[in-house]
């Protein structure tokens, strides 16, 4: 009885330690001083509650370990601007859930790679984060071409990847579209978005006549491009001038003068801005006059970038970033401080929203570090809040089901103007 | 139609010849292809950049242009001095010219790389109105510029090579450097003042490219292939051959890519290069040319 009265006399001192899930030592130690002042008949028990407790204690401490995941981003290479930002937004996502008691009481570590928007870079960085690293689950880059290489390894090693890699090829099998296990995208795929701006072209502003300029070289222009084209053509408009370039180029008055001469209504410029804002240039050089219609990434600097006057551009945003009451806008000024640019970058928020996306899952998994599990959960993504708006995912292709697109163009003081949403 | 794309040929070419002059003028005496060039050119072009944004008001355009040329000489005399002068006097192989200038080039993009990122910068606009028109055509304002400053360079360059006494003797090196050293010129020097022409002309085309095209780092190396291929057909070391294969390939390239397409062209324009190697290689003007790298 006297034995049993110690047991649970040790135990009354003990849980409180050991729910302070202090260093297992420590607890020990502290244990083995109660014993002895309990008395030396107790030291034999105490001994080995203490082992118990040690053995309990350290297995608490091995669950609230980190879960380590990993981001993969463009942080240098020609895609190295909006690169930076995505992995800005990641980590800042990632500090922002810490703060607020990580996943269920476990903190989050990100490690971010470089990528340099090269396939292999890429599967370097993959191969880095997974064997070295042993992450769980990665953040992809908002470029296609390295995320292209993942789609295999991420099924092998049942590692999740979470990204902006708009172009379909990236989460679906383009010959069977079935969607690929590990991969989701936390965006509007590049169809979606040049159907938005197609739609708007030919709804809201009554045009049928379009062009394309764009680099046959870019995945991304392409990627948008080609599906634009499609929207046109199935919606009773017509294409008639599609005129492209190459990498090797940077005189396209040829292919503007083209354009002039098939006298479209719009001109739709699928480029990253460096060649968009050329195009930009080369089209108004050559006396073409009508509407200008661009992907995402005709926001700003474009209008520091091109030398004619900006008129009759519209363009596709992800965000209202610069509404202070948008639900983005603080984490696009925070962004802007945080780095010192003078223009919100709509890539800070694609980082951010690839680990809402993320974390959501873990939130509901038993195991937040088991890959299937994590894979099954993404699949099942519905309403989870984003910087602006929700996002649900189509478990058949690994996309958002219910994102729309913003048209902005510019104002008279060069800024971003939202001027309506596209529904999907 | 065909007048406005000859146009626009033409000012394309223009700004090629400025590249390939540049380019054959060092093949000329030295019997390399100076790949740095490119770099330097880029180098030229963020220089006249910041030089632009410096003042407000910005100055006069002629002036960022004089002083982008004094700065492409310093540049160019840099990298002699470092590179080149120490395999000169070394009197190794041809290839270790090569070698260094490709090194050059690499390291110049990487540096500007590092300092101001990938980014394009956009060139504050020079003219009030980009465009004006004569008739039905369209003339872009900046294309005349630069086909005006190309030609006054260019005639200037091949004056002074054909009728001046410096240009005698940057001939007399270009034939026979040992033969010459014997008769009394001095090579030195003539190495010093043709790494200042192709200075002087990386300067002028880093501005004329950053107004173009936009500053960033690759803006040099990206045109440099084309004023290769220019150089190439002209026949290497050949200036006149130069410039003229270069106005050629800027109107070819305007009318391929007009009425069959961007890639096609671009796949058509090193078929001639090929074509030239192998049925003409001494190139237009140019003389076969045994030992080079």
């Amino acid at each position: 009885m006297k034995k049993l009265l110690l047991v649970l006399l040790v135990l009354i001192v003990v849980l409180p330690l050991a729910a302070c899930q202090g260093e297992p030592a420590e607890v020990a130690e502290e244990v083995e001083e109660v014993a002895e002042e309990v008395g030396e008949e107790a030291e034999e028990v105490a001994e080995e509650v203490a082992e118990e407790v040690e053995e309990v204690v350290e297995e608490e401490v091995e669950d609230l370990e980190p879960i380590v995941i990993g981001s993969i981003q463009d942080l240098s290479g020609p895609a190295s601007i909006p690169g930076q930002a995505n992995a800005w937004g990641a980590e800042y996502a990632v500090q922002v859930i810490n703060e607020n008691g990580g996943i269920n009481g476990r903190m989050l570590e990100i490690i971010t790679l470089d990528c340099k928007n090269d396939l292999n870079e890429g599967i370097n960085a993959y191969r880095k984060l997974v064997d070295e690293h042993e992450v769980t689950a990665i953040i992809g880059p908002p470029l296609s071409n390295p995320a292209s290489g993942w789609v295999e390894l991420s099924e092998e090693d049942q590692v999740p990847i979470v990204g902006h890699f708009m172009d379909e090829v990236c989460t679906t099998d383009p010959d069977t579209g079935e969607a690929y296990p590990y991969m989701f995208l936390a965006e509007p795929s590049c169809s979606s978005q040049s159907f938005a701006i197609a739609k708007f072209a030919m709804e809201e502003l009554g045009l049928t006549k379009f062009a394309t300029l764009y680099n046959t070289g870019n995945a991304f222009a392409v990627a948008h491009a080609k599906p634009f084209m499609e929207y046109v053509v199935d919606n009773g408009g017509e294409v008639v001038g599609e005129e492209t370039f190459t990498w090797a180029d940077t005189d396209y008055s040829a292919q503007a003068l083209k354009i002039v001469q098939a006298a479209p209504e719009a001109v739709f410029l699928s480029d990253y801005v460096n060649q968009a804002a050329l195009a930009y240039d080369f089209l108004r050089d050559a006396g073409y006059e009508g509407v200008i219609l661009g992907a995402n990434t005709l926001a700003l600097p474009f209008p520091d970038l091109v030398k004619n006057e900006v008129y009759d551009l519209y363009y596709l945003q992800n965000y209202d970033m610069l509404n202070p009451e948008a639900g983005g806008y603080e984490l696009f000024t925070t962004h802007m401080e945080d780095v010192g640019t003078d223009y919100p970058k709509s890539n800070a928020g694609f980082g951010w929203d690839a680990v809402q996306v993320l974390v959501a899952a873990m939130r509901k998994a038993e195991d937040p570090t088991n890959g299937p599990e994590l894979r099954d959960l993404l699949e099942q993504t519905d309403g989870v809040e984003l910087a602006e708006r929700t996002i649900t995912i189509d478990p058949a292709t690994h996309r958002p089901s219910n994102m729309g697109m913003y048209i902005a163009d510019y104002d008279e003081n060069m800024q971003i103007r939202i001027l309506t949403y596209i529904e999907p | 139609m065909a007048l406005q794309l000859t146009i626009n040929g033409i000012s394309i070419g223009a700004i090629y010849a400025l590249i390939a002059v540049g380019f054959a003028v060092v093949f000329n005496i030295m019997r390399f292809s100076n790949f740095a060039h490119g770099g330097m050119i880029s180098a030229c072009a963020f220089i006249s950049f910041f030089f632009q944004r410096a003042f407000d008001p910005p100055p006069p355009f002629f002036v960022t242009v004089l002083f982008s040329a004094v700065c492409g000489m310093g540049i160019a005399l840099l990298i002699d001095t470092l590179g080149y002068r120490r395999i000169r006097l070394k009197n190794s192989p041809k290839i270790y010219y090569f070698l260094m200038s490709l090194t050059f080039a690499i390291l110049i993009e990487q540096i500007l790389t590092v300092f101001f990122g990938t980014d394009i910068y956009g060139f504050p606009s020079v003219f009030k109105s980009q465009t004006f028109e004569i008739g039905s055509m369209i003339f872009k304002t900046m294309n005349i510029v630069i086909l005006a400053v190309s030609v006054v360079i260019l005639v200037a360059l091949v004056w002074m090579i054909n009728k001046t006494k410096i240009g005698l003797a940057i001939r007399a090196v270009a034939i026979n450097a040992d033969t010459s050293r014997l008769m009394g010129i001095n090579s030195s020097v003539i190495v010093t003042v043709i790494f200042i022409i192709a200075g002087v002309l990386a300067g002028v085309s880093g501005v004329f490219l950053g107004v173009q095209y936009g500053v960033f780092p690759s803006v040099g190396p990206s045109m440099m292939l084309k004023g290769f291929i220019a150089s190439i057909i002209g026949g290497l070391g050949s200036l006149s051959g130069a410039i003229f294969a270069a106005l050629a390939l800027g109107l070819i390239e305007m009318f391929l890519t007009f009425f069959i397409g961007a890639t096609e062209a671009t796949v058509i324009l090193f078929g001639i290069m090929l074509a030239f190697l192998f049925i003409r290689p001494q190139g237009i003007m140019g003389i076969i040319v045994e030992d080079k790298a």
